[in-house]
């Protein structure tokens, strides 16, 4: 088996790192892929919360960087699915305790063992990002639709360039059709015409998220009614497996209240 | 076949920094052939030289600079600076410690002006034009391209990007960032674009930004100071 290590980035914090990863994760493993999930956010470890798997940590990334424990040990089985597994970060400490090539060497060793290494970045271009990105086969740029976010993301489509890593694919997270409609929000065509790298996934704005990330259910396994953004992870889950998706249609149909408002405001 | 790939290749000049290595076109693997070639042959001769590489627009990453080094150190050179067009070589270069500026600049990435390079002069007429840098890329937010003379950008330069430029600017694609033209003066220099919307333009002393409102159609444009004044206007094509 050689897995394939996937670096979930974004430059910008607050965009859907670890809610991406984390679903992206337990969809791959519904899948029947045997997925590693790696928070490298060392010291600010949140991936383990929103799986819902904070209270079984025993060991984490550091401790098997540092030799205090084997790989398998720091290695937390998902209670849901069994060929799903967390590495979680170390709380304690920060980015400096883990180097670029330990990550690779670490990634290299993960990679016999299963399909998909799925490392979820820190905020930032410094030390952090650099350790995520290292052992990447595959980055993942999420990025939602408004200016800054979109400015952060061109910055790390560089970054990642630089580093020869081949070209990053975009997840465009928290789109609101409606608004888009209203010309209030960045639409898809405006993001990717700045960024201009191959889009994998459109997630728009969903509650149930917020819901099921404070439940630490990640959304793809509650199946919560309405939830557009679980099938979104669904698919580019399948994406990233190599089959061929077809995008959602989230065009936004115009309701009776859009008109009357846009006659109020003196369009149409 | 062989000694024809050795000339082209490979050229070496002797400067006042010591020896300047210049690699010509062709594959990777059959120049660095030549170069090693090359070594082994004058070996006795460039012994204990100081060496300059200049890699032109080749990209090179850390792992193949780190080759080229050894070459030379087994070789008795000491290569102390590559000369590199593409950002990211001169990234990989400097992470290896050795010294890096583009091909034809008179200054290191400090702004010292380096050793037989007089300062330029702040008087546009009496500005040599040192060429033309060429880039075919996307200019990605955060990243700062110096040159002296002139600056095609062949690709988009998006907003958060900086072109700082001695001569004229002319982006073959959608400006979006900064540029500056004219950097040590020259009022005559002018910024063209196919898509003109930059989050603001430079020329010489003069600073203009964007009209305010989001404009639907652009067709290619140029800016240039008319009276004291930044003015973008569309690109004369005969009818």
């Amino acid at each position: 088996m050689s897995g394939k290590v996937i670096t979930v980035t974004s430059g910008k914090g607050g965009v859907g790192k670890t809610t991406i990863t984390a679903n992206l994760s337990v969809a791959l493993a519904s899948m029947g892929k045997k997925v590693v999930a790696i928070d490298s956010d060392i010291g600010l470890r949140n991936l383990d919360i929103v799986m819902g798997l904070e209270n079984r940590i025993v060991y984490d990334l550091v401790d098997v960087i540092e030799g205090r424990c084997r790989l398998r040990q720091a290695m937390i089985r998902d209670k849901r699915l069994p060929e799903l597994y967390l590495i979680p970060a170390a709380q304690t400490r920060d980015k400096m305790a883990v180097s670029p090539s330990d990550m690779v060497v670490l990634c290299d060793q993960l990679r016999a063992e299963v399909d998909y290494i799925m490392i979820d970045c820190p905020a930032g271009i410094e030390r952090g990002f650099r350790n995520a990105v290292a052992p990447a086969d595959q980055v993942l740029i999420v990025s939602n639709p408004e200016v800054s976010s979109v400015r952060d993301a061109d910055r790390i489509v560089g970054l990642v360039e630089a580093e020869e890593k081949g070209p990053p694919r975009l997840i465009i997270n928290r789109l609101k059709p409606a608004m888009v409609a209203r010309q209030e929000m960045l639409s898809v065509e405006d993001v990717l015409e700045i960024l201009n790298i191959e889009l994998v996934g459109i997630v728009p704005e969903d509650e149930s998220v917020v819901i099921s990330t404070n439940r630490g259910q990640p959304l793809v396994l509650t199946g919560l009614n309405g939830a557009s953004a679980g099938q979104a992870f669904r698919n580019i889950a399948r994406r990233l497996d190599g089959q061929d998706v077809p995008f959602i249609d989230l065009s936004h149909k115009e309701s009776f209240m859009d008109r009357l408002k846009g006659w109020v405001n003196g369009r149409n | 076949m062989q000694n024809q790939a050795n000339g082209t290749a490979i050229n070496i000049k002797g400067t006042r920094d010591g020896l300047l290595f210049t690699l010509g076109r062709g594959e990777d693997e059959a120049v660095l052939i030549a170069l090693a070639q090359e070594l082994t042959a004058k070996r006795e001769f460039l012994k204990g030289s100081k060496v300059t590489l200049d890699v032109g627009a080749r990209p090179l990453n850390r792992s193949q600079l780190a080759r080229l080094l050894k070459l030379f150190s087994e070789d008795g050179l000491e290569l102390w600076a590559v000369l590199a067009e593409r950002d990211s070589t001169r990234d990989a270069a400097r992470q290896l410690g050795l010294a890096t500026r583009i091909p034809g600049s008179a200054t290191d990435l400090e702004g010292n002006y380096l050793r037989g390079a007089s300062e330029p002069e702040r008087n546009a007429a009496a500005h040599p034009t040192p060429g033309c840098l060429l880039l075919r890329e996307t200019v990605r937010s955060g990243r700062a391209i110096h040159h002296e003379g002139d600056v095609v950008i062949i690709g988009d330069v998006n907003p958060g990007a900086e072109i700082i430029a001695g001569g004229n600017v002319i982006v073959w694609g959608r400006l979006r960032g900064l540029v500056h033209a004219g950097a040590y003066g020259d009022h005559t220099t002018l910024i063209c674009a196919l898509e003109l919307n930059p989050t603001q333009l430079r020329i010489a002393d003069q600073i203009a930004v964007a009209p305010e409102g989001k404009r639907k159609k652009f067709i290619p444009e140029q800016a240039t100071i008319r009276q004291g004044q930044i003015i973008a206007e569309a690109w004369p094509t005969r009818a």
